[in-house]
C-alpha cells in the first residue's frame, strides 16, 4: 500500500463545480483510469480519496491536492499524472504527483490572489476601501454557525496582506488562516468590505498555496 | 465553452456548473469545419435534460457525422433565466456558446406535456420568434421535435416546422442530409418542408388545414401541396445494427440519473391499456446479450461510471434476462461496476435476478401494480395477480430487503372508491407479508411507501376516448386512500391532481390549443412541471381569455366515431384494435401479452421483432 498525493489545478469550467462534484467527478477518474486505487471495505466499496482542504465553488485553485492510496507500487508518479488527465475533465490538470509529506491536519494558512473591482468605478477606489478595511483594528463579520449567527473579529486570522492597483481591478494578496481550526473564507473579506462601503463587488479569487504553522509551503 | 459576461452571472446563481459545459466526452468541432449546425435541446434543466437517453445516442449518433456539429441546450433555472434577461444574454449552446439563433437546426425532444411552455421560452430566450409563421423562409433555424408527446403533436403545431414520429435514429439524419441539399440549390424554407414531407416518417404541421364541426370536435384534416394524408412512423428494424454511443458526455454536477445506461430492448409485450409508450413503441426489438454486453462495456470503459442501468420499458421481460445477467457479471465484479434494473415488473422479480443485482450493491425496490383490486387490474390488463405481489415481496423480504416502493394510479376507467381503498389495503397486506417471512432481516421493521398519481388518458391507448376524473373526484379519492391506511409503515404520496389535469388537456388538444400555449409564452410562463413555477389558476385565466374549455379536453368521454386530433398519425396499432381493447375493459377482459398470443394490434406490419419470433408452446 502506497500513500499518495496528487496535485491538481482545478480552473476553467470545473471552476463552478462544488467541492462535493469535485470528489465525484475524481472517483470517476480513478475508476476510468484503472489505477489500483484503495477501495473502502465497506457496503458499498467506493475508491478513497481525501481532499486535504477542501476549495469553494467558483475559486481557481493553482495547487489543489488529493491523497489516495495505491494498492501496489508498480506505478511511477508519472504514469498515474498521465493517466489520470487522460480521464479528467479539462477544467482539472493533474501536474504533479508525490509522496503525502505533512498530514493534513499541519494546514495552518492558505494564500489568496483575489481581483476586486467596482463596475465602472476606478480601481484606484478600491484599493483604497480595501486598504481602510484591513487597517482597522477589528474586523468583524456575521458567520452562520450551529447556534445561529454570530459576530466574528477575522483580524487575527489574517497573517500577511498587500493591495495592488491594476489597470481594471484591485489585486489582494492575502494569507488567511485555513484548516480544521480557524478557516476563513476570503468571500469574508468582500462581505465586510460591501457592508462598509455599500457598495456591490465583482470579484475573482484564486487559491495559491497552503502552509504549515511554520508558514512552511504544505507539501 | 462560456463567454466573459455569462461567466460574471455564474458566481450569482445556484449551481453554475449546469451552464458551462465542459464535461468528459463533450464533443468539439470548428465551425468552419461543419456544415450544419444542430442544437439538440431539452426543454428542462441540465440534470433531467443530460439524464436522458435519447438525446445521448442522438447527440452521439449527429457528431458521428463530420459534416454535422451537434450541441445541447437545456433551460436555464429561474434565477439564471432572470439575470441573462436583465443582462441580454441570449440562450446558447454548452459546446460553442453560441446563440440558438445562430444554429440551422433547432431540436427539441418532447417527453412530457408539460415541457411545452420551456419550449418556447427556450426559442424566446434564444432570440427565435416562437412562431413558426414569424421565422421567414430562409433556411435558417429550423425548429423540429421528436419523442412521445410527437405523437400528438398538434398542440405545439404552430410553433415546430417539423415532427419525427417514432424513432429518430435514420429519420434526422435524412432530414438533415436534405436540408444540405436545400441549400447547396439556393431553396427556401417552404419548398425544403414540403420536400421534407415526403421522408416516411417526416409531418410538416404548416402543410395541413383543420375544419371543425360545431360541437368543437374535428371536421377534417386536408394536406396541401401533395403531403402525404397519413404520417407513418419510423422504427429501427435491426436493434443489434442500430447506432448506440460508445460513449456518454459524463456531467461535472450530479444529474438525476447519474451511470451508464444501456438500452436492452424497444416496446413493450404486455399492453397495459393505460400506457402510451406500451403502444407507440411496438413492435418489441431486442437487442442480443452479446450486443448489450459489448456496449456495457465500452460505455464503463469511457465514462468511468461504476453503475450501469440496463434499460427498458420492462426490463424482466427481456427474453434472455438471465444468460444476459451471466454474462455481465463475468466482468462487473472484478471491475467493481453494479447493474441496476429499473421497470422490474412484480412477476419478474425472481429469485435468480435477485441474487445477481444484489451482489454489487442494494438498493430500493420499486413495484408497480398500478391498481388496488384485481377487477382494477384486469381493467387495465396490468396482469399482476395479488397472491404474484405478495411472493415477489416475500422474496425480497428473505433476500433482506426492507423498504418497498409501490405505484398506483388513481381515476382509472370505471373506477370505484371500494377499488381505491384496496390500493391501502394492497399497502397492508405487503406489511403482513413481511411479518409474515420467517427469514426477514432480524431486528428491522418494514417501510412501505404508497404512491398515487392521477391517470391521464393519452392518445395511442385503448383509453384515448376515455374521460379523466375531475379534479375534485381526484381529491376525493386522494382523501379515500388517506383514510383507509391505517399503518404506520406505510408512507402515502400522491401526485398532485392539477399538473395531471393540465397534461390531460394537452396530451389530447388539438391546434386551437397553440393560442394559448403562445400567450403563455409572452407572460412567460415556464417549468409548469416544477412546483415552484406552476399555478393551474393561472393557466385557467389563460384559457378563459381564449375562450376556450379545457375540461373538452380533459374531461369528456369521446364518441368511438369522432376524428380524433391524432387521427392522421399511424403509429402501426391500428384505431379499431385500441376500440376492441377498450371494450374488453370495460368487461374486465384481460388480453394476452404478445409472447403469449399475438392479439394483432397491426404492428406486425413493420415485418420484425416480437411479432416473428417463435412462441415456446408452438415449438
Amino acid at each position: 500500500m502506497k500513500n499518495v498525493r496528487i496535485w491538481f489545478k482545478k480552473d476553467g469550467e470545473c471552476r463552478y463545480i462544488s467541492h462535493l462534484d469535485l470528489n465525484r467527478t475524481m472517483l470517476r477518474a480513478l475508476h476510468k483510469s484503472k489505477l489500483p486505487i484503495w477501495h473502502t471495505e465497506g457496503f458499498n466499496p467506493h475508491p478513497f480519496a481525501t481532499f486535504p482542504l477542501p476549495l469553494s465553488l467558483g475559486f481557481r485553485g493553482v495547487n489543489e491536492c488529493m491523497d489516495v492510496k495505491l494498492e501496489d507500487d508498480n506505478y511511477s508518479f508519472e504514469e498515474i499524472q498521465k493517466k489520470l488527465n487522460d480521464c479528467l475533465p479539462r477544467g482539472i490538470r493533474v501536474f504533479d504527483v508525490t509522496e503525502a509529506v505533512m498530514k493534513a491536519g499541519k494546514i495552518a494558512f492558505a494564500s489568496f490572489t483575489m481581483l476586486v473591482s467596482i463596475e465602472n468605478k476606478p480601481s484606484g477606489l478600491v484599493c483604497k476601501q480595501l486598504k481602510e478595511l484591513l487597517s482597522l483594528d477589528k474586523i468583524e463579520i456575521e458567520k452562520r454557525s450551529k447556534k445561529g449567527m454570530k459576530t466574528v473579529d477575522i483580524k487575527p486570522c489574517i497573517k500577511k496582506y498587500s493591495v495592488t492597483e491594476l489597470f481594471d481591478c484591485a489585486k489582494l494578496d492575502i494569507i488567511l488562516s485555513a484548516g480544521s481550526n480557524d478557516n476563513v473564507n476570503p468571500n469574508l473579506i468582500i462581505a465586510a468590505l460591501e457592508k462598509r462601503t455599500g457598495e456591490e463587488y465583482e470579484v475573482d479569487i484564486t487559491r495559491n498555496d497552503l502552509y504549515n504553522a511554520d508558514m512552511e509551503v504544505f507539501r | 465553452m462560456v463567454g466573459k459576461k455569462v461567466e460574471k452571472l455564474l458566481l450569482k446563481v445556484q449551481k453554475p456548473g449546469r451552464y458551462v459545459g465542459g464535461e468528459l466526452n463533450e464533443v468539439i468541432k470548428s465551425k468552419r469545419d461543419v456544415d450544419v449546425r444542430f442544437a439538440f435541446c431539452f426543454p428542462d434543466t441540465y440534470e433531467v435534460g443530460m439524464s436522458h437517453l435519447g438525446m445521448k445516442i442522438l447527440y452521439s449518433l449527429f457528431n458521428s457525422v463530420p459534416y454535422i456539429w451537434c450541441e445541447r441546450v437545456f433551460a436555464p433555472w429561474v434565477d439564471m433565466e432572470e439575470l441573462m434577461i436583465k443582462h441580454n444574454i441570449p440562450l446558447y449552446a454548452l459546446e460553442s456558446g453560441d446563440p440558438l439563433s445562430e444554429f440551422d437546426f433547432i431540436g427539441f425532444t418532447l417527453q412530457y406535456e408539460l415541457s411545452y411552455s420551456n419550449m418556447l421560452n427556450m426559442l424566446k430566450l434564444g432570440g427565435v420568434p416562437f412562431r413558426a409563421s414569424e421565422r421567414g423562409d430562409g433556411l435558417k433555424n429550423i425548429v423540429v421535435a421528436g419523442g412521445p408527446c410527437a405523437c400528438n403533436p398538434e398542440p405545439v403545431a404552430d410553433f415546430v416546422d417539423l415532427f419525427f414520429i417514432g424513432e429518430g435514429e435514420e429519420v434526422d439524419l435524412e432530414v438533415i442530409e436534405l436540408f444540405r441539399k436545400c441549400r447547396s440549390e439556393g431553396v427556401g424554407k417552404r419548398e425544403f418542408l414540403r420536400r421534407c414531407a415526403d421522408i416516411e416518417g417526416v409531418y410538416a404541421p404548416s402543410l395541413y388545414e383543420v375544419d371543425y364541426n360545431d360541437d368543437g370536435t374535428i371536421k377534417s384534416f386536408t394536406p396541401k401541396d401533395g403531403a402525404p394524408a397519413v404520417i407513418h412512423k419510423r422504427i429501427m428494424k435491426d436493434m443489434d445494427k442500430s447506432y448506440y454511443p460508445d460513449n456518454f458526455v459524463v456531467p461535472l454536477v450530479e444529474i438525476v440519473h447519474d451511470r451508464a445506461v444501456q438500452e436492452i430492448f424497444r416496446g413493450c409485450i404486455r399492453g397495459c391499456r393505460f400506457c402510451q409508450a406500451g403502444f407507440i413503441y411496438r413492435p418489441v426489438r431486442e437487442k442480443s446479450p452479446d450486443t448489450i454486453n459489448a456496449q456495457c462495456r465500452a460505455l464503463c470503459e469511457n465514462t468511468g461510471y461504476d453503475e450501469v442501468s440496463l434499460s427498458s420499458l420492462s426490463s424482466s421481460d427481456y427474453s434472455q434476462i438471465v444468460p444476459l445477467l451471466e454474462k455481465l457479471t463475468e466482468w462487473t465484479g472484478e471491475e467493481k461496476v453494479s447493474i441496476s434494473l429499473p421497470s422490474l415488473r412484480v412477476d419478474g422479480f425472481t429469485d435468480e435476478i435477485m441474487n445477481k443485482i444484489k451482489t454489487v450493491r442494494k438498493s430500493g425496490l420499486t413495484f408497480a401494480p398500478e391498481a388496488g383490486s384485481q377487477r382494477m387490474r384486469d381493467v387495465i390488463n396490468k396482469n399482476v395477480r395479488h397472491d404474484e405481489l405478495m411472493q415477489t415481496c416475500a422474496t425480497a423480504f428473505a433476500g433482506g430487503w426492507t423498504t418497498v416502493k409501490l405505484y398506483f394510479m388513481i381515476g382509472l376507467p370505471t373506477e370505484t372508491l371500494d377499488d381505491v381503498a384496496d390500493i391501502a389495503n394492497l399497502g397492508q397486506a405487503v406489511v403482513d407479508t413481511y411479518y409474515a417471512t420467517p427469514n426477514r432481516a432480524k431486528g428491522k421493521s418494514v417501510r412501505v411507501t404508497v404512491s398515487a398519481s392521477s391517470f391521464v388518458p393519452k392518445p395511442f391507448t385503448p383509453f384515448q376516448w376515455e374521460p379523466q376524473d375531475d379534479i375534485p373526484t381526484l381529491h376525493e379519492k386522494q382523501a379515500h386512500i388517506k383514510n383507509s391506511i391505517t399503518s404506520k409503515k406505510i408512507t402515502f404520496n400522491y401526485h398532485d391532481a392539477d399538473t395531471s389535469f393540465l397534461e390531460a388537456v394537452f396530451a389530447r388538444g388539438d391546434r386551437r390549443l397553440c393560442e394559448v400555449m403562445a400567450l403563455a409564452c409572452e407572460r412567460g410562463f415556464h417549468f409548469d412541471g416544477w412546483n415552484d413555477c406552476f399555478s393551474l389558476e393561472k393557466w385557467l385565466e389563460l384559457f378563459e381569455e381564449c375562450g376556450i374549455d379545457p375540461a373538452f379536453y380533459a374531461n369528456r368521454r369521446r364518441s368511438f366515431d369522432e376524428l380524433l386530433p391524432w387521427d392522421h398519425i399511424d403509429y402501426g396499432v391500428t384505431k379499431s384494435f385500441l376500440k376492441k381493447e377498450c371494450q374488453k375493459a370495460y368487461n374486465n377482459e384481460t388480453t394476452p401479452h404478445c409472447r403469449l398470443k399475438c392479439s394483432g394490434c397491426g404492428a406486425a406490419k413493420y415485418g420484425e421483432g416480437v411479432c416473428f419470433e417463435k412462441r415456446q408452446d408452438l415449438v
